[in-house]
């Protein structure tokens, strides 16, 4: 018997500040991944200058391909199909992505395949264990804070969505107010488990009939705070404030999210993005979907810390399906900066 | 030699295929923003016509800038990544020694410029290929005072091309310097005077084929006089983690 050929995907992935390679095996088995980070570059600025993140994507992108095809084994023969990140995000960033992939598609006369930056976040379950749709997944990150049902691994519809900002913003905006550098999300999360919710912040939009979010009250509420002991010169605590902030953050998007389980009662539940390594929220959903009758607890998969964020291993996960799927891209791919997941009919109004 | 040549650092996309000094092919679209979406269409269509495939080219060159950072870097990366991949020599050629080598004129200084607003300008001036005053981002009035010199001592024909020459125009006849326009066409990048240009230029590694900007960040300009840190090689700002 001859087994069947593996499929192995060169991905890239230069969204935002980090400049990713990965070759992935069948959409499941990451072979190499090398992420180079500007954390540090932005860090001198507070957040992400976008043309300081084109600078720095160019400058490696060559050298990670090299990296990733030597950190698999492989050299091109090896490799089937070359994906990368055509959107959401920095234009400019997502440029370099783009250029490098049609570029070594044509080189090497690979298919090319375009791929979404949030259907690759959710498809970092894909890396973990194996997905049975119907799945709903949280995807929250930097730029997004949605729940989405995947129909089927190429099938996704937005199902619920911020009204303002992301989840990870917020985390960034409060934690420029305490003091902590951008990206401020894992910091945070480490205070607020050794702080108690004491401040008890509003939790928006917790009854209302839809699976949106909003967390720029939340945000006016914490910085007011802020301000007014400020004012009065009182030092308030900063680890009871993470766990404040953190408590309203968890309530609000277990409290949809669980909405959402029981309303389309997905057979896998899935976590994705930047914020989805947050140790609060990962628990906290465990937890509740633990309390599910059995025959209603989805599969959760909780994708690894370093799949959360961005990174080109994700990207091939999904990339695979598109390719299964004949989904394909030609030379004229382009960077796509607002590019949006579909949203479901009931959103559109 | 076998070259495949690339500008996009202007709102011209330019690609050429050279043999040697001869140009076998060029395709230049004006005004056409979307470099992204055309530039490797138009090198795939260049080459099916030509019947070549990348890997039977003896050399890779592109405009590195000055220019529109987002078109460079549309260019070099892909020029870059076709270098690296295929193990091809690859050469970087000045954006404003291409625009001065549209016009072979001998004893004419050629200035060079490409409007960076604000009556800034990137330029350079060259004679005969030669670079007499090195490419930068210079205030125009400074760019009058040199040029002017330069013409007065060594008795210099001048003559203007590329981009923002209305208000360069204005500035050098308020001085009292002559100067000619070069044609129309000499006013954007041609691939395939890049083609000639990278025949005697030294190739370079492609991990190091970078836009040469010739301007920092505003934002690490402000954080430098903000904080008084010097700045570093960006190598150090890159991890890989
Ligand atoms: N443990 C954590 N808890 C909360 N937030 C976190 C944690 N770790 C990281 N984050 C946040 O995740 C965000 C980064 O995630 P990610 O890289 O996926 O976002 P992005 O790529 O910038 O945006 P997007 O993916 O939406 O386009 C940052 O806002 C960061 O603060
Ligand atoms: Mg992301």
């Amino acid at each position: 018997m001859t087994e069947k050929k593996a499929i192995r995907i060169l991905a890239y992935e230069s969204s935002c500040d980090e400049t990713s390679t990965s070759v992935v095996k069948n959409g499941t088995e990451i072979e190499s991944l090398i992420v180079a980070t500007q954390i540090k570059s932005h860090q001198r600025f507070g957040g992400v200058v976008p043309e300081v993140a084109s600078r720095h994507h160019i400058e490696v992108v060559s050298q990670i391909t090299k990296e990733a095809l030597a950190e698999a084994n492989c050299s091109w023969h090896d490799i089937d199909a070359i994906a990368v990140t055509y959107g959401p995000g920095l234009v400019g960033a997502l440029l370099i992505g783009v250029s490098a992939a049609k570029a070594a598609a044509m080189a090497t006369d690979l298919p090319l395949i375009g791929v979404d930056h949030i259907m690759g976040h959710i498809m970092a379950a894909q890396l973990t264990a194996p997905i049975t749709y119907p799945a709903l997944a949280l995807q929250v990150s930097g730029g997004h804070t949605e729940i989405v049902l995947l129909h089927d691994p190429v099938h996704f519809e937005i199902i619920g969505d911020t009204r303002d900002d992301a989840a990870g913003e917020a985390y960034d905006k409060i934690g420029r107010v305490l003091g902590v550098n951008y990206p401020a999300g894992k910091t945070i999360d480490a205070w607020a488990h050794q702080g108690h919710d004491t401040f008890h912040f509003p939790r928006a939009m917790m009854h209302e009939d839809d699976y949106d979010f909003s967390f720029s009250g939340l945000k006016s509420a914490f910085i007011n705070t802020c301000h007014h002991a400020d004012q009065i010169h009182e030092t308030l605590n900063k680890l009871d404030l993470a766990a404040s902030f953190q408590a309203a953050v968890i309530d609000v998007l277990s409290d949809k999210t669980m909405r959402a389980i029981k309303a389309y009662q997905p057979n896998t539940f899935i976590m994705g993005g930047g914020v989805a390594a947050n140790l609060g929220l990962r628990e906290c959903m465990a937890n509740e979907i633990a309390k599910l009758p059995a025959k209603e607890q989805p599969r959760v998969i909780l994708p690894p810390l370093k799949l959360c964020g961005d990174n080109a291993a994700m990207i091939g996960a999904a990339a695979y399906n598109l390719y299964q799927a004949g989904q394909f891209a030609d030379l004229t791919l382009n960077a796509d900066p607002s590019l949006e997941l579909p949203y479901a009919e009931s959103m559109l109004n | 030699m076998k070259i495949l040549s690339v500008s996009t650092a202007t709102n011209h996309l330019s690609v050429a295929l050279n043999q040697a000094e001869q140009v076998l092919a060029e395709v230049n679209e004006q005004d056409e923003r979307n470099h992204s979406e055309h530039l490797a269409p138009v090198i795939a269509a260049m080459l099916v016509k030509k019947q070549l495939k990348l890997k039977d080219l003896d050399r890779f060159a592109v405009a590195i800038g000055p220019g529109s950072y987002t078109g460079l870097r549309i260019g070099v990366t892909t020029v870059k990544m076709f270098a690296s991949i295929l193990n091809i020599p690859v050469v970087g050629i000045s954006t404003l020694a291409a625009l001065a080598a549209n016009v072979p004129a001998p004893n004419t200084l050629v200035l060079a410029l490409i409007d960076a607003r604000n009556t800034n300008y990137f330029a350079g001036a060259y004679l005969a290929g030669k670079s007499l005053i090195p490419d930068g981002h210079y205030p125009l009035e400074q760019l009058v005072n040199q040029v002017q010199a330069l013409c007065m001592k060594h008795g210099y024909e001048l003559t203007l091309v590329g981009s923002g020459l209305t208000a360069a125009s204005v500035a050098f006849k308020a001085a009292g310097c002559a100067f000619q326009l070069g044609a129309k066409e000499s006013n954007y990048p041609h691939a395939g005077v890049i083609g000639r240009l990278a025949i005697n230029a030294k190739p370079v590694d492609p991990d190091m084929l970078l836009p040469n900007y010739l301007r920092r960040t505003q934002a690490e300009v402000d954080w430098h006089h903000q904080t008084g840190q010097d700045y570093q090689p960006d190598s150090n700002y890159v991890e890989e983690v």
